[in-house]
């Protein structure tokens, strides 16, 4: 099986070392941000560089051990989302592989993509699992949608979609600033160091075209928002 | 600081004794059964029934309650209250407050999902309070769960620790050069650079060392590996195991049957 045989390649020993390590920031970071009181979560950081540097199955893999440790051993409410970390990682990967981790405001669409996927994959769970309603703090926003007559799915998505960007950007911001930090040497021992090359001469006109496509992506963003909801 | 991070507790008891593998079963078959289930008494019946009686059986009974008391009940308790208050199902309008109605749709609602996740959570901190993690892991690789997998599970939990002190100690180093970790918002967002910098680097400086260190002692190589602990599964274990699957498609059937 090709397939199988490719995503063998992506897993050598240095990816096997650094999955617990990008575990490991996943969770003090998510407790860093916690301890600043600041109103986003960056707990997929490590989920993130895994998936840029070592391919879309092995963040899949972090993104997905994850929340399981998280769950098991510190707060076990966080087991029922792990497919939502694992499509994180996944999507990371392909965006990486797409050259998405080559300039900073590439970066930005990468992790709206990746907003967009987390909200997307957490909606059944919250649906199915909670009620739609979790213990989270923007469940409050959740239950003034539902309040106002708006369904369940709906409610929760738009949710979602208000509340993950934010997060899902600044993490893929500071995943990139992360391996920009890194040695050519040490990035090259891992399986796919060509994701991170930084380009040449990226032009302004390209600059422009991106602010336009994330522009473009708002606007689509807002008017399925506003379709949903009206 | 805790040098490993870990639930298990260490007695002498039948759970205790059980296959890492059936207790695993168990956990995931009551959580399982609590949601898969039609009836909305199902999980307080598990939770009196199955899960406080094992924590007697299991002698982690002070452990469990102490969990249960401290970390479940709250969690359950917030979501039960978000749930009735905010859930806009039902038309028995029990309790009105502001513009908020209870109904006793809301109301049962609300109570069947709390129960549930306490369920959930109960039976996962019984499996873990009588379970060591590095013996699930021996148990499942002889198994076949590739060996690369209990490696990434045991050694993120011997990480974590070392990287939660690690943290504190870089918070502590900045504060004392001045760092503002309290200050304003735009302080705090200003202050996420110099910890988090740090502690990333500082940890995946040490990857390139651990991977040339355990690929000298075999870690990719594909040979069959002895284990010093024999793991006993007893025919109890797989009949209990075979029971727990039946239970649980006994309740999907009763599910599909009742709809």
């Amino acid at each position: 099986m090709k397939f199988f045989e490719d995503i063998k390649k992506d897993f050598n020993t240095m990816i096997w070392v650094l999955i617990p390590v990008a575990i490991a920031i996943n969770i003090v970071m998510g407790q860093i941000v916690v301890i600043l009181k600041l109103p986003i979560y960056l707990d997929s950081i490590g989920t993130v560089l895994v998936a840029v540097i070592g391919g879309p199955w092995a963040g899949a893999l972090t993104g997905a051990l994850s929340n399981t440790i998280w769950g098991l051993l510190i707060d076990p409410n966080a087991l029922p989302w792990w497919p939502v970390a694992f499509f994180i990682g996944l999507v990371a990967g392909f965006c990486a592989k797409g050259g998405l981790f080559k300039t900073w405001w590439k970066v930005l669409i990468a992790g709206f993509l990746i907003a967009l996927t987390a909200a997307i994959v957490s909606t059944p769970i919250a649906v199915y699992i909670y009620g739609g309603i979790t213990a989270s703090g923007s469940s409050f926003i959740t239950a003034y949608l539902l309040q106002t007559g708006q369904g369940v799915f709906q409610s929760v998505f738009s949710t979602n979609f208000l509340v993950e960007p934010v997060d899902k950007i600044s993490t893929s911001l500071l995943a990139f600033a992360i391996i920009q930090g890194l040695s050519s040497r040490f990035l090259a021992r891992f399986p796919r160091p060509e994701n991170v090359e930084i380009e040449q001469g990226a032009e302004r006109t390209q600059l422009f075209i991106a602010v336009g496509i994330v522009i473009l992506l708002v606007l689509i963003a807002a008017f399925v928002l506003v379709k949903i909801l009206g | 600081m805790r040098e490993r991070l870990s639930f298990y507790v260490k007695r002498e008891s039948f759970l205790h004794h059980l296959n890492p593998l059936t207790k695993l079963t168990l956990a995931f078959g009551l959580v399982f059964a609590a949601f898969l289930s039609p009836w909305y008494w199902t999980p307080s019946f598990f939770v009196l029934f199955a899960i406080i009686p094992l924590s007697f059986i299991g002698k982690v009974q002070r452990e469990y309650f102490g969990a249960a008391l401290r970390l479940i009940l709250p969690a359950a308790g917030f979501l039960f209250l978000m749930q009735s208050f905010f859930q806009p199902i039902g038309v028995k309008v029990i309790f009105k407050f502001w513009f908020l109605d209870i109904t006793q749709e809301s109301l049962m609602f609300a109570f069947t999902n709390a129960s549930r996740i306490f369920v959930m959570v109960s039976s996962f901190t019984l499996f873990l309070l009588t379970t060591h993690p590095s013996e699930l892991m021996s148990d499942l690789t002889r198994r076949g769960l590739p060996s690369q997998f209990a490696y990434v599970i045991i050694s993120t939990i011997q990480i974590i620790p070392q990287m939660q002190a690690k943290a504190q100690t870089i918070i502590a180093a900045q504060r004392s050069r001045g760092l503002d970790t309290q200050g304003s918002f735009f302080n705090r967002i200003g202050a996420l650079v110099p910890l988090v910098g740090p502690l990333v680097f500082g940890s995946l400086v040490e990857v390139e060392e651990r991977a040339i260190a355990i690929e000298a002692r075999g870690f990719t190589s594909t040979s069959i590996k002895t284990s010093l602990r024999e793991i006993p599964d007893t025919r109890f274990d797989k009949m209990f195991r075979w029971f727990l699957i039946l239970l649980v498609i006994a309740v999907i059937a009763a599910r599909i049957w009742l709809s």
